[in-house]
């Protein structure tokens, strides 16, 4: 099982007591097990490679002394990363003293990174933020230039094996790991449940109907898949090389899964929620727990105040049999324009903007989770409630790779099944719909 | 103006002799109608105005009203821009754009409506019946090739760019004035001629001081649509860079999915603010825009 | 345009076109030398005529247009029928100099557009060259029949004078080129390609593919999906615009009757009142609006402490176990909601003019009908509302066109936010509320599916025309116009 060779390696990587055994280099044998859940083409890391320092001091030196122009570059980060990346942009700039530097910084979301690249490569920035899961259709794009070379810091070796895979496309890497907590995870108010209710989903159910509270959950394929593809049920939703994705949710297994969700809606527990909203029921006490991601960790801690708390997606049962909830884990990463006029700069800059310095930083700044090992394993980074969360979340997670028709499919049928089924649709039906339109070409 | 309203008014006030109770009694029933009508239309801009003055940042479900009042959105927008909430420069620009773009096409538009309504030449017709088929060709599709053309001449992500985007097509819109010229009467323009004038002479001083309401119309109408576009705008100023943007694009980048909560209220102090000079030209102007369109659509 | 009969367009149309050429024609044959000559250079005839300055313009015009020929329109153009050939390659760094090395390629759409800009400035070049040689003819003439031959002063006069219409539409008509009928022709181009995600320039070269796209729509091998989502767009496009448009058109009506009818004290309060909503821009008010009915929204849950949600259940109209009404993502409560929403947005502006409309209304018909002591009701249908509908009625199908390519609206109100459970409609990218505008839009820019939006675009484009045409057509046939006709 794929899936579960990356489970296991995220263990290893991510979870806190697992690391200092096995953080820094991974050995060769185990990267190449590290596989996405991707089906055709092998994603594991490619090799990337490290010039040692008095080639790369020479190598930079040179760049310096050549470049008698005003070094312009456009830099795309997410909205809320604004601030942190400027002091970065200066610091680098500080780095660089001899050199001119023209750095514009523009605002555009890692999610939608891709469709402003794609709608025209050559206008995009010269170094951007994207979303890991949008790496294969920026490579077909020219969107993204390879790294076969690091200079500052070693990029394969420094960030985990499974951030390497994610940034892995036939063999050559195509960006810079950034962060390494995009995922989910539960969220829950300590005083309605126990650690020990979060272990089993229908647990949870049933101290939450005595206690009178909801569990939220989203909306969308992405979160749907917790269910589907839990473990043990032998479901898959992979990408193929035409960019089309297979998927075989629609056995009996999935009609189980389908009609366990349809149930939690319809004992009135399970209800939809976003981000806002749960952050309101939380503060109101009408809402025990909520699936969500690090980015939501602020505005939890503040509704739940002293009983703020995170752990990984529980166990649930359905036609008879348990299954472990798993998660789409995500990795942010910094890519290259090949469009750019300033190539060298546009790649030293991504080291210096991903780099062990720059991660704790951010993690410092932002509260996001770091993908380089030695940043995860500092103590700050251990101690952040949903950090946590989200890499122990690692030993059961996969790493996102599905076409561009699971989206709209799949979230018609998260919709359905979280509001109950409210037309009483015939479920086997509404699992071929989904799985075909997900399976399309 | 409203006079004028009232007087027309009688002219389709449906009058029944005596009774007047029965018309007292009718009049406070369509005053109720009206009533509600007038709060079912005013609820959302009630809603904005208050939630411009929350403290509470984000969307609340559960109140209308704000609990806690602060003037500290407009502070924000006005006094503290960040990277991503730039809002004077925004403002500055939208109206920059916006004033350009309506010189230009009031311009445009004035000169195309000028040449096929008060002369005559051959391929006058052709122009006008091609002009109309052109016309319904959708904008959104013909958006993303305009966009390719003006990046092959540079002038994507720039301000000079969007004045031309928005007004170089502005021609097209000529049906409305042209409906108000073709009502001036020929004698006007002959008169002129045997004084000796030339067509560039009657153009700009017969013709232009007796357009005077469908001009306050045509520069309404075009300062109006860059001011509250959307889609070229976004197109067109793809940098990301937030100190580019116009406020269309600003205000739909607060409500982000992951910006809402913290944006909400700022977002509705920021609508607030741009509707204040719409409302200003619409109520100096009203008189105009209603004789302008009307006039355009009854005879044109 | 109303006293314009469009019957006898056509013949004259031909006879034009065939004059065209029949005066070119007799230019040459009994042109002097210098006629024959400005065929070459073109202002060989003007410099006979010792029109100087016209002759040195036109003749350096000419060289201009000759040069861009050759650097911009051959090269281009030689490219135009594959659309190129050399394909991208990344660039090559040096890991240990940081040199770059680039390799030049083909970009298709760039050798689209600048190939079509080509092929149309040949065609206005081609028009002024024969302009020339027929004004060439006839300053000729004039000079030969002892006609007073202008100097170029005069010329200059001339375009402030007989031909002021030529000054007046050359600047606005190059930006209508540049702004509309360059991305037309472009844009029609591109439905012959094969211009999608997987053909993106400038990282893979697209092609000419003929007919393909519009077999695929109606009947090829995309028909299960592109050909049953096109349908039912099409379908729901033509009820909006149909719904959108008469629901505005007479609520306006309405509510301006209703503001000045007898009775009402304040006319003018309470129109500033409906005007101040108008007076947000569209995009907050929608955005605004869309907030305010989400399923987490402010309004259901009002609806939930008022029972409304409860009474909903009880009559069927959401089902038992929702915990919100589904104003913006359930098809068809959506479909209602935004017909609606479309009316608060709409009806402002309608009644504005409406008024303005009512203030010309034929006062002594209605005086005539009122002695004759019919009905309120029988007055607004027989007169009110047929004055109204000849009045405004061009204005009426310029509405409907414009609801067809409704975009703010739909989009606004249902992007991020709606999503179709209909398993054909969101393989091809569309839902159940998109008109086909909005659909076009987001298969450019979600799935950068760029030759089925041109298809689209083109079907939509010959709607509204034909739609206008014959409506048109319809109205000046009608004839009842003169009777209101102020």
């Amino acid at each position: 099982m794929r899936k579960r060779a990356l489970a296991l390696l995220m263990t290893c990587v991510l979870s806190m007591t697992a690391l200092a055994g096995c953080g820094g280099n991974t050995d060769g044998s185990s990267q190449a097990e590290v596989q996405s859940s991707a089906g055709t083409e092998s994603s594991s890391g490619g090799e990337i490679q490290k010039l040692d320092e008095k080639t790369a001091a020479s190598a930079i030196d040179n760049l310096v002394a050549n470049t008698k122009d005003t070094v312009q570059l456009t830099v795309w980060a997410s909205e809320m990363d604004q601030d942190f990346t400027q002091t970065l942009l200066d610091q680098f700039k500080a780095k660089y003293p001899s050199v001119k530097f023209d750095f514009q910084l523009g605002i555009q979301s890692e999610a939608g990174a891709k469709d402003a690249v794609m709608a025209d490569p050559t206008a995009a920035a010269d170094v951007y933020a994207f979303a890991d899961d949008q790496l294969i259709e920026l490579i077909n794009v020219k969107g993204l230039t390879e790294v076969s070379t690091a200079y500052t810091y070693d990029v394969a070796s420094e960030n985990s094996a499974s951030s390497i895979a994610a940034a892995t496309y036939n063999g050559k890497v195509y960006a810079y790991p950034m962060t390494g907590d995009n995922g989910y995870f539960m969220y829950y108010n300590s005083s309605i449940f126990s650690a020990e209710d979060m272990v089993s989903f229908d647990k949870m159910v049933e101290v939450a109907k005595q206690k009178g509270v909801t569990i939220g959950y989203q909306k969308g394929g992405w979160y749907l898949h917790g269910f589907f593809d839990a473990e043990g049920t032998g479901h898959y939703a992979d990408l193929q090389s035409d960019g089309s994705t297979t998927c075989n949710w629609n056995d009996q297994v999935g009609v189980d899964i389908a009609n366990a969700i349809i149930q939690y809606a319809k004992d009135g527990v399970l209800v939809m929620a976003d981000d806002s909203t749960a952050a309101e029921a939380f503060k109101a006490g009408t809402m025990g727990a909520v699936v969500s991601g690090t980015w939501a960790a602020q505005n939890f801690s503040d509704a739940l105040g002293s009983n703020y708390a995170a752990c990984i997606m529980p166990k649930f049962k359905a036609g008879g049999k348990e299954y472990q909830m798993t998660a789409y884990l995500g990795f942010k990463l910094i890519g290259v324009n090949p469009n750019s006029a300033y190539l060298p700069w546009a790649m030293l800059l991504a080291e210096y903007l991903t780099c062990e310095e720059s991660q704790i930083a951010r993690f410092q700044a932002r509260q996001l989770g770091p993908s380089n090992v030695k940043a995860a394993s500092s103590d700050a980074v251990l101690k952040d409630v949903a950090i946590a969360a989200i890499s122990a979340q690692g030993a059961h997670g996969t790493l996102q790779r599905v076409g561009g028709n699971y989206w709209a499919s799949s979230e018609s049928l998260s919709d359905i099944l979280i509001s109950g089924n409210p037309d009483g649709q015939d479920v086997q039906k509404l699992l071929d719909d989904a799985v075909s339109g997900i399976t399309a070409k | 103006m409203m006079d004028q309203m009232e007087k027309s008014g009688d002219g389709i006030r449906i009058q029944k002799m005596g009774m007047s109770q029965k018309r007292r009694i009718g009049g406070v029933c369509k005053t109720v109608l009206l009533f509600i009508l007038a709060c079912i239309w005013l609820i959302p801009i009630l809603w904005l105005l208050v939630t411009a003055f929350s403290a509470y940042p984000g969307m609340s479900r559960t109140r209308f009203f704000p609990e806690k009042w602060t003037l500290d959105n407009f502070n924000r927008l006005f006094f503290h821009p960040d990277s991503i909430l730039q809002y004077g420069r925004w403002f500055f620009n939208t109206l920059v754009i916006a004033l350009f773009t309506c010189i230009v096409s009031s311009i445009f538009v004035l000169m195309v409506s000028y040449s096929l309504s008060c002369m005559r030449f051959p391929g006058r017709q052709g122009i006008i019946r091609f002009s109309m088929i052109l016309g319904m060709f959708p904008g959104a599709l013909s958006m993303i090739a305009v966009y390719f053309i003006m990046k092959s001449i540079g002038l994507t992500n720039s301000h000079i760019g969007m004045v031309v985007v928005y007004s170089a097509g502005s021609g097209l819109g000529y049906l409305i004035v042209k409906g108000f010229m073709d009502t001036v009467p020929a004698s006007m323009r002959e008169a002129a001629k045997i004084e000796g004038a030339n067509e560039f002479k009657i153009f700009t001083r017969v013709m232009l001081p007796l357009c005077r309401p469908i001009i306050v119309y045509t520069v309404i109408s075009t300062f109006l649509g860059p001011w509250s576009d959307f889609m070229f705008a976004r197109l067109m100023l793809n940098s990301g860079l937030s100190k580019d943007w116009t406020v269309a694009i600003g205000l739909y980048n607060m409500l982000d999915k992951s910006l809402i909560g913290q944006n909400f209220s700022a977002f509705c102090a920021g609508g607030l603010v741009i509707s204040i000079p719409i409302a200003i030209l619409f109520a100096i102007m009203q008189k105009y825009y209603v004789e302008g369109v009307t006039s355009g659509s009854t005879k044109g | 345009m109303a006293t314009e009969k469009p019957k006898q367009k056509k013949s004259f149309a031909q006879t034009a076109f065939a004059r065209y050429f029949i005066d070119f024609g007799e230019a040459i044959a009994k042109g002097d030398w210098a006629v024959k000559a400005s065929l070459g250079v073109m202002g060989m005839g003007f410099f006979k005529r010792k029109q100087i300055a016209k002759g040195v313009l036109v003749t350096l015009v000419q060289l201009a247009y000759l040069l861009c020929f050759i650097l911009f329109s051959i090269p281009n153009l030689a490219k135009f029928s594959t659309l190129g050939t050399v394909q991208y390659q990344d660039p090559k760094i040096n890991p240990l100099t940081f040199e770059v090395e680039q390799f030049p390629y083909d970009n298709s759409f760039l050798i689209l557009i600048y190939g079509i800009a080509s092929l149309f400035l040949l065609f206005v070049f081609l028009l002024f060259y024969v302009h020339n040689v027929k004004q060439a003819y006839a300053v000729m003439c004039d000079a030969q029949n002892g006609k007073h031959v202008n100097s170029f002063k005069e010329d200059l006069q001339q375009m402030l004078g007989k031909k002021f219409h030529v000054t007046l539409l050359s600047i606005p008509t190059v930006g209508v080129v540049l702004m509309n009928i360059l991305p037309l022709l472009v844009l029609i181009a591109i439905a012959f390609t094969n211009y999608d995600k997987n053909h993106m320039p400038p990282g893979t070269l697209f092609t000419w593919v003929g007919f393909e796209n519009f077999t695929d729509l109606f009947g090829g091998k995309l028909s299960l999906t592109f050909g049953y989502a096109f349908k039912k767009v099409l379908a729901w496009t033509l009820t909006w615009a149909f719904l959108a448009t008469f629901t505005c058109f007479i609520g306006g009506i309405l509510l301006a009757l209703l503001i000045n009818s007898e009775g009402v004290k304040l006319p003018k309060m309470w129109r500033t009142l409906f005007v101040i909503a108008i007076a947000v821009p569209q995009f907050v008010t929608l955005i605004l609006v869309r907030n305010f009915f989400a399923d987490q929204g402010i309004f259901n849950q009002i609806c939930q402490n008022l029972g409304i949600l409860d009474l909903c259940k009880g009559l069927g109209l959401v089902n038992k176990n929702a915990t919100f009404i589904p104003f913006l993502t359930d098809k068809n409560w959506t479909k209602v909601m935004i017909i609606l929403i479309n009316i608060w947005v709409g009806i402002p502006y309608q009644m504005l003019i409406a008024t303005g409309v009512l203030m010309n209304a034929p006062k002594d018909q209605l005086e005539s009908a009122r002695i004759d002591g019919a009905n309120k009701w029988k007055i607004f249908w027989k007169i009110i509302i047929p004055y109204i509908l000849v009045v405004q009625g061009p204005a009426l199908i310029t509405d409907f066109v414009r609801n067809i390519n409704n975009f703010n609206v739909i989009y606004l109100l249902t992007q991020d936010v709606y999503i179709t459970q209909d398993a054909g409609l969101y393989k091809s990218n569309a839902k159940e509320v998109d008109l086909l505008v909005t659909w076009l839009f987001r298969l450019t820019q979600e799935e950068q599916n760029y030759k089925m939006a041109s298809v689209i675009g083109i079907i939509v484009f010959v709607i509204s025309v034909v739609f206008t045409l014959i409506s048109y057509s319809r109205l000046m046939k009608g004839g009842r116009e003169e009777d209101y006709q102020i």
